[in-house]
């Protein structure tokens, strides 16, 4: 039987039956749909998977659902492709999928919307299954752009506030900006290859007469979809105001699966980006340079989820870093341990919102750990894991990029590495200063919301406890090993080979400076924190500000396509040109119809006279033909 | 020994009269005369042909139009008194409900 | 140029001047005596041509039965409304204008299809006086008599309309 297909159709069945039914039918058959359809893409990508490893180290399975579209001796398959890159991707996107599908049981339970939400998370996990599981770029875009509809739809859940959909807005049009540059590339490999299926393209990279268009033109365009969808400079803007969203739609969507979708891209069309050392080294540029700015950012953000936000843009800097210097698995191993951990986080914030009622802000918490003890135990675990604190899984990935992205024969540079650390350094101190400052420091809470604190309810928890496990043992599995074969792990330069383990004490010492900084500072809450603010105002003001990337782009941007809009487009072409013809052309026809009128004078005689007229007139005519 | 050409022409005449009195005349009863002058013309074109062809056929229809003449204006006249009483006035050019 | 000829010249002068007069009289009466007088000189041209059937009942039924009935509305209504002190209408220079090139236009076609003079009073065609005509209509064309008939009875149910409409609004 068709199995790929059936666990791209499993969720569209979520989708279908809770969009439609749900709101009749109640609470309890939109969970178990919501959650039960999941779960079962899950297993079916398990038996998929055990079918793989049956066949062979880099075999594939491929299904061809239907003929999309045929022109002449050309055709376009909807067919969806399953090696261990996709088994990987999926595994991630049902798995933890289903995990956030059941949290938001306990989470959304409140909400009047409730059927809607399910509707939307099954929505969304069909377009990224599609995504993953095309095999043509054409397939895949398809999924690229839905995925982009849901989490607009998701983001705006709450729509009738309208600063959350216009945060949907701007999410769903940056991600717009970035398409264009993913469709230039698609037609221009399609005009060069004569084929959108990514492993032909792959092969035709490879082989030995090179193809007709410059691979660093396509490898470059197809990164600008990919910085679109995965948040990166310049059109990272999108991402902290998504998390106007729902909690556990940003642990899904902007953590875990749909924000990794270009880190997937660039790994999956690893066949170009080997052959064009320019596109390489400008990913891995604008990674690093993502990585260490949104750290800085992260370090003076004062919502909880903002804070993350900012942590997962600089986290995809750094898979992007990987995928730079060609260790394409290395960056899906950080994508599999992110996964892990960021839900954590985002999950353990929306307990952190949840028992508090709504609260948000980090300066107005504090003296949690003993009040909502899963929650802090969880996320203190995941906390160590992006710091990269051994043996948890973001250090073996986060060690591995910084290894290559110092002594990787395809583009490995000192600064790369530099940049790099000091992003992690950041990481590290702003997320421990995020645990302090939320659960350790004494409280600063209000009386009112101290009385309602308590714990989360199981659904939430577990899945917590959940995470936080694969956060700790999911490194021990070496993935980059498991990928080889597919994705070639880069040849590192014969000087620095020696320098592989002094390399993974400095990053040890990194994490660990990181957390023994944040510590000083924020053991007793604001105050040091605040006074050190004091002393630097400026830069306080401009990392608070994000460096106001917003407001050049609302300057430079937003604001001269809005004047245009208004006043050539509207104003002169709309009413001018096009309502002005139309009621002139009604004018016209009035007047005209006017000054005919006055043919029906009413009068007898009149009326005679033209009939007069017109008898000469036929005798005339009878004289001429008769 | 009258030359049909001149009978002709006379009907011509009198039918150009006829018209030209229906439509310059303002009294609604001078129109209906004038109209009647047309059908006289037109009597007299139809004898002067059936002499022409010799055969009796015009004659027949004079017969018949008068009979319509009749008809007509035994119908025409009350419609314009009743007209004109509406009016109260014979002056066709008062008559223009029809005007759009 | 015989008698009769110039006879017929004569009624025909007669006709065309009492055709001008009817367009020219200001007082309606004067109207309806000119056209009386015009359709005695059109009988009388019918006479003169032979066709005294044709005379007759013009006389009968035009003058007597038509006219009659004109002069008596004409006498029953006051006709010094506006139409009295202005004669002519609004069309009246291209009413003029529009009436030469109709009697043109209808001359030109006059002339393009030619005729033969006719012998008035001749008597190898048939004969237009009142018995033969009589014996002759009722043989061929007693068809049309009878539909003449119809008409009339359609005439007679517009009166009573008429009479009926006209009780109506006054009611």
């Amino acid at each position: 039987m068709k199995l790929l297909t059936v666990i791209v159709l499993l969720p569209l069945a979520g989708f279908l039956l809770n969009g439609l039914l749900g709101r009749r039918l109640g609470r309890t058959f939109v969970s178990v749909v919501g959650c039960g359809l999941p779960l079962l893409a899950f297993v079916a990508t398990v038996k998929a998977v055990t079918l793989l490893q049956a066949t062979g180290p880099d075999a594939a399975l491929l299904e061809v659902a239907y003929r999309w579209a045929s022109f002449g001796d050309r055709s376009f398959d909807v067919a969806f492709y399953f090696d261990r890159l996709t088994a990987v991707m999926t595994l991630i996107i049902t798995g933890v999928g289903s995990l956030i599908h059941v949290y938001s049981t306990g989470y959304m339970k409140d909400d009047p919307g409730y059927a809607r939400y399910f509707a939307y998370l099954n929505l969304f996990l069909f377009f990224m299954l599609t995504l993953v599981l095309g095999r043509s770029l054409l397939v895949c875009f398809v999924g690229w752009e839905g995925v982009g509809l849901a989490s607009y739809l998701l983001i705006g859940f709450w729509f009738e506030d309208p600063a959350k959909a216009a945060a949907g807005k701007k999410a769903f049009i940056t991600n717009r900006v970035g398409d264009a540059g993913f469709l230039l590339g698609l037609f221009l490999l399609y005009w060069a290859l004569g084929t959108v299926n990514m492993d032909e393209i792959n092969a035709a990279f490879a082989a030995p007469v090179a193809p007709a268009v410059s691979a660093s033109l396509v490898g470059v365009l197809l990164f600008i979809g990919a910085t679109g969808k995965s948040a990166q400079i310049p059109l990272h803007v999108w991402l902290p105001d998504a998390m106007a969203g729902p909690t556990p739609v940003s642990a899904l969507i902007h953590a875990a699966t749909m924000v990794t979708a270009g880190v997937y891209l660039v790994a999956r069309l690893h066949g170009i980006y080997e052959h064009a050392p320019e596109a390489s080294q400008v990913v891995a540029v604008i990674g690093v340079l993502t990585a260490f700015f949104a750290a800085t950012v992260a370090l003076v953000q004062t919502d909880i989820k903002k804070v993350l936000a900012y942590s997962t843009v600089s986290q995809l800097g750094l898979m992007f870093l990987a995928l730079g210097v060609g260790a394409y698995g290395v960056a899906v191993f950080h994508v599999y341990t992110h996964a892990f951990f960021k839900a954590c986080l985002f999950l353990g914030a929306g307990s952190v919102i949840h028992a508090l009622g709504g609260e948000q802000d980090i300066r107005k918490m504090g003296g949690l750990w003993r009040r909502i003890p899963l929650t802090f135990g969880t996320f203190a675990v995941a906390t160590a894991a992006i710091a990269g604190i051994p043996p948890l899984a973001g250090f073996f990935s986060k060690d591995e990029i910084l290894w290559f992205s110092l002594a990787s024969e395809h583009g490995g540079s000192p600064i790369l590495w530099v940049l790099g650390s000091a992003a992690s350094l950041m990481t590290s101190f702003y997320m421990f200063r995020l645990l302090w400052l939320t659960f350790l420091t004494p409280s600063r809470m209000s009386h009112e919301t101290e009385h309602h604190v308590h714990e989360s309810p199981f659904s939430m928890t577990g899945v917590l406890i959940v995470l936080a496990v694969l956060s700790a043992i999911g490194g021990f599995f070496e993935l980059p090993h498991f990928l080889e074969p597919l994705l070639p792990i880069p040849a590192v330069l014969e000087s620095l080979e020696r320098y592989e383990h002094t390399l993974v004490y400095v990053a040890v010492a990194v994490a660990l400076l990181g957390f023994v900084a944040a510590t000083v500072m924020y053991r007793g809450g604001l105050a040091r924190g605040e006074a050190l603010a004091a002393r630097f105002p400026r830069l306080h003001r401009l990392l608070d500000g994000k460096y106001y990337v917003d407001e050049l782009y609302e300057t430079v941007l937003y604001r001269p396509l809005h004047w245009i809009s208004d006043r050539v487009f509207l104003g002169l072409g709309d009413r001018l040109l096009i309502d002005g013809s139309l009621h002139g052309l009604a004018a016209l026809t009035r007047r005209a119809s006017g000054r005919l009128s006055r043919v029906e004078t009413g009068q007898l005689q009149w009326y005679v006279a033209m009939a007069v007229i017109g008898v000469v007139g036929c005798l005339v005519w009878v004289w001429r033909h008769g | 020994m009258a030359d049909t050409q001149l009978l002709l022409g006379l009907s011509f005449v009198l039918f150009a009269l006829g018209l030209v009195g229906v439509m310059v005349r303002r009294n609604a009863l001078v129109m209906l005369m004038c109209m009647e002058l047309m059908l006289n013309a037109v009597i007299l074109a139809l004898v002067t042909f059936s002499l022409e062809t010799a055969t009796l056929s015009g004659a027949v229809l004079v017969f018949l139009i008068f009979v319509v003449a009749a008809a007509e204006i035994a119908i025409a006249i009350p419609i314009v008194l009743q007209l004109s009483r509406q009016r109260s006035s014979l002056d066709v050019e008062g008559y223009d409900r029809l005007k759009g | 140029m015989t008698i009769e000829q110039l006879l017929v010249y004569f009624f025909g002068a007669c006709a065309l001047l009492g055709g001008v007069l009817m367009l020219v009289a200001r007082h309606p009466m004067r109207v309806a005596l000119a056209l009386i007088s015009c359709m005695l000189s059109l009988a009388g041209i019918y006479a003169m041509l032979g066709v005294h059937v044709v005379a007759v009942f013009q006389v009968l039924i035009y003058v007597g039965a038509v006219m009659v009935f004109m002069v008596y509305v004409i006498m029953l209504l006051d006709v010094r409304d506006p139409s009295f002190l202005r004669r002519y209408s609004r069309v009246l220079l291209p009413g003029v204008v529009l009436g030469a090139l109709l009697a043109g236009a209808l001359g030109i076609s006059a002339i393009r299809l030619g005729a033969a003079a006719i012998q008035p009073g001749a008597s190898a065609a048939p004969s237009y006086l009142v018995q033969p005509f009589s014996v002759e209509f009722l043989r061929e064309y007693w068809l049309h008599f009878e539909l003449t008939s119809v008409l009339l009875v359609a005439a007679v149910v517009a009166a009573i309309a008429i009479i009926r409409s006209g009780r109506r609004s006054d009611g």
